[in-house]
């Protein structure tokens, strides 16, 4: 399937990345790019929306982990917005869940400071 | 499209001429056509035109060497890229035989001078030309199926070794399946040692990514699991160090590994477990399937500088199995469309023990039943390391 990447940077200063597909080891490579083209843009405060997310396998985890450690290193952060049990667990099961903010909703996410 | 053009027969199929001198690309239409052939001419005047009508009716590309963009060799070796699979003859004056063959040197399937040759011997020459093309196409891709299995082999040998061990009250079995139904190897590997005290140290790790860079990586990990084990590291060191060398080799920041690294008393009766990331083995006692959620994890290797990974003891009996597995077993597809999970994983297992099948055929047993659930060969690597002990095995 498709890898579907929207921007929204109208919720400033927070650009909102929404990711909708399958995120596996064909489609990562279009999300690392998309967060590198983000953060090369000047964008800090990234939060990936990965609510229609059908998959992700270690490779995608491994980009996002690339894309908020690049983040972190400019000072940015990037949070998930993801409720879906399946995602969650992939993320408990690799350790992800207390490195990564994950908030329940895009709102929650961009309201945080 | 070569297929399609394959089935076509002669039928159809265009010759592109590139010819900047009408009088002689009138000649060829007429050879064509005289023979009754049904080759269908395609005149063009430069290389760069010819690229753009090449179409999947193309059969031969028949080329002048002397045109206003691409004298000579220098053309050929232009039309020559630009073909691809489609063979080329080259077209010659009278003078010009030495040019000839030394464009067949060149890449070029035949040679024709202008004005000798006859309709039939034309398209003789075609079809000649094409068979040749399709048996150099066909010894070429041979040659790069044998580069790839040595490449493969090569770096199977790294990954996925024989385990070390002796104790005859130990059944255990390991199995490697590249993913994609592809001779490409991904980043899983295992492995097995014996130590000298009777605990049997196991290793099950995955390196995220796909590719010869993650597999060379997951060589290196392997390799390092083994000379901490045997250089006396605690297992509780043994991960740290893993990732230390992890930092040190990996070839780009956004890649991982996943392990799970297993102690297993002398006496076979415990299992001390440490999870990096990576899903927890199944546990099998009395031929019943658990998946052991009281099993702690650590993070995956290469994510934070100061990680811990907590040991679990899993106290196993005197008949069990344990079932190390890596997530490409698990990502299939089941006929509803939903992933395989451990959840469907565990289905299967409990399914084929239930049978009667034993340690030696289990693993293939398992990923041919993800595989059919699929409808197909998996995308991502499988690998399995199981373990039993207690006369079930």
């Amino acid at each position: 399937m498709e890898l579907g990447l929207q921007v929204d940077d109208s919720r400033s200063p927070f650009t909102v990345l929404s990711v909708k597909g399958e995120v596996d080891v064909y489609s990562a490579p279009r999300l690392r790019e998309k967060l590198v083209e983000l953060v090369s843009e000047g964008h800090r405060q990234i939060v990936a929306d990965l609510e229609g997310v059908d998959f992700l396998d270690s490779t995608g985890l491994g980009v996002l982990v690339g894309g908020l450690k690049r983040l972190r290193s400019h000072d940015g952060d990037l949070t998930l917005v993801c409720t879906q049990p399946r995602i969650l667990k992939v993320f408990e099961i690799t350790g992800l869940t207390t490195v990564f903010r994950i908030s329940g909703s895009i709102d929650e996410a961009t309201s945080a400071s | 499209m070569s297929g399609q053009r394959e089935r076509r027969g002669v039928e159809n199929l265009e010759i592109l001429l590139v010819e900047d001198d009408a009088g002689d690309a009138l000649l060829v239409e007429e050879l064509l056509d005289g023979a009754g052939s049904g080759l269908e001419p395609v005149w063009t005047t430069t290389v760069a035109e010819a690229e753009r009508r090449i179409t999947a009716r193309t059969l031969c590309i028949l080329l002048d060497l002397n045109l206003p963009d691409s004298e000579g060799l220098e053309g050929l070796r232009k039309a020559l890229q630009m073909a691809g699979r489609i063979p080329v003859i080259v077209l010659t004056g009278r003078v010009d035989r030495t040019l000839g063959e030394l464009a067949v040197a060149e890449g070029a399937q035949d040679y024709l001078v202008k004005g000798t040759v006859s309709g039939e011997e034309l398209v003789r020459a075609v079809r000649y030309a094409v068979e040749r093309r399709k048996g150099q196409e066909t010894a070429r891709r041979l040659a790069e199926a044998e580069l790839l299995a040595a490449e493969k082999a090569r770096l199977e040998r790294g990954l996925l070794p024989r385990p070390i061990i002796s104790n005859p009250a130990l059944s255990w079995s390991t199995r490697y399946r590249p993913g994609g139904g592809r001779a490409l190897l991904g980043g899983d590997f295992f492995d097995g040692i014996e130590l000298d005290d009777g605990c049997v140290r196991v290793l099950m790790g995955d390196v995220t990514g796909h590719g010869p860079d993650e597999a060379a990586l997951g060589v290196a990990l392997r390799v390092a699991w083994r000379c901490l084990v045997l250089a006396g590291a605690p297992p509780e060191a043994v991960l740290s160090g893993l990732q230390k060398v992890l930092g040190a080799e990996r070839h780009s920041e956004d890649v991982f590994a996943t392990v799970c690294d297993i102690t297993l008393t002398a006496d076979l009766s415990r299992a001390v477990v440490r999870l990096g990331g990576h899903p927890a083995p199944l546990l099998l006692r009395s031929g019943r399937v658990e998946a052991d959620t009281v099993i702690q994890r650590g993070p995956l290797l290469g994510l934070v500088d100061d990680a811990a990974w907590p040991a679990t003891t899993v106290a196993l009996g005197d008949d069990w199995g344990l079932m190390l597995f890596t997530d490409g077993l698990v990502e299939g597809r089941t006929p509803d469309g939903q992933r395989l999970d451990v959840a469907g994983l565990m289905d299967l297992t409990s399914e084929a023990v239930g049978r009667g099948v034993g340690l030696g055929s289990l693993a293939d047993e398992l990923i041919a039943s993800a595989e059919r659930a699929n409808g197909g060969p998996l995308l991502d690597d499988v690998a399995l390391f199981l373990l039993g002990s207690g006369s079930r095995w």
